[in-house]
């Protein structure tokens, strides 16, 4: 089976069945990210084909200064944020939909929505948004956080804390 | 269960899987639209800068002064400074085939014939 490496520097010569090969690879992660993201499915499969689309046109200039891994989240990443900015209304009128803090179920067991946790994470600042989302949805280290955002493992863990003492305020769980 | 935990749960039941080959038939499809409502765009842009210079030089041409003329169109930044000029000239020539022509008659149809009806008017209005 061919790397990454292999597959792109094919691709860069012209191969289009060498991109593909690419997509089969890691269609499932992608898909995955962006259904944790969106209830939508076609949603969630749009933003796959934009992350592709996107990737078509960079990966002829890849230069591989990073894993291609950390680049695909990356762009996963930009997709998204760009998805939250794009719905940021539509986020705030899924807030709205939110119970009242003061008629919440607090209990252990409440669960919410994932567009309720959505609206509230569209919400933070853009680096809190990013590094909340990366470690909700993708349960991923600090470190790899930092180093897919550009930014330290101390900082990542930062901008989560204020991020998620946001997020659960938002959400009416002040436990 | 934590905070984070409840949140990590909300997303657990998320698994379903694309066909990739589906997936990359809609992606070849969608890679090829983009490309072609670009180079539309690129054409479309091209289209309107040739327009624009076209316009631009046909207006510059036609701001030399374009007259109509018997039919045609004539430019030249004289013809309508010097028309009185040409005017007075051409009065004074018919009235002086008028005065030479023993036939005045004759004269008459000459102007006529090349449509020169000014002197004619004005000799028919006077009598």
């Amino acid at each position: 089976m061919k790397t990454d490496r292999e597959l792109i520097q094919e691709f860069q010569r012209g191969s289009d069945a060498a991109f593909n090969e690419l997509v089969r690879k890691y269609l499932d992660l992608v898909y995955h990210f962006f259904q944790k993201i969106t209830p939508d499915k076609m949603e969630a499969e749009d933003l796959a084909q934009t992350v592709f689309i996107k990737l078509f046109k960079a990966l002829k200039k890849f230069r591989f200064e990073s894993e291609f891994n950390t680049y695909l989240y990356r762009v996963n990443i930009n997709t998204a944020n760009t998805y939250f900015k794009r719905n940021k209304w539509r986020n705030m009128l899924h807030l709205d939909q939110v119970p009242d803090p003061g008629y919440v179920d607090t209990s252990q067991d409440r669960q919410w929505r994932k567009e309720e946790v959505w609206a509230a994470v569209g919400q933070l600042p853009k680096k809190q948004r990013l590094v909340v989302m990366m470690r909700i949805s993708q349960a991923l280290p600090f470190k790899d956080i930092g180093n897919i955002l550009d930014m330290t493992e101390g900082s990542a863990k930062v901008n989560y804390h204020h991020g998620i003492k946001r997020v659960k305020s938002l959400l009416g769980n002040n436990k | 269960m934590n905070f984070e935990s409840k949140l990590r749960k909300t997303f657990s039941n998320t698994s379903e899987m694309l066909d990739p080959e589906q997936f990359i038939n809609k992606l070849t499809t969608a890679r090829y639209a983009q490309a072609l409502k670009r180079s539309q765009a690129i054409s479309g842009y091209l289209a309107m800068v040739v327009v624009l210079v076209v316009g631009i030089l046909g207006y510059n041409e036609l701001d030399q002064g374009a007259i109509l003329m018997e039919g045609s169109y004539y430019y030249s930044t004289n013809i309508i400074s010097d028309q009185d000029e040409d005017s007075e000239y051409f009065d004074d020539l018919a009235l002086y085939i008028i005065e030479q022509e023993e036939d005045i008659w004759m004269a008459f149809s000459f102007l006529d014939e090349i449509e020169y009806d000014k002197i004619v008017n004005l000799m028919e209005n006077e009598s």
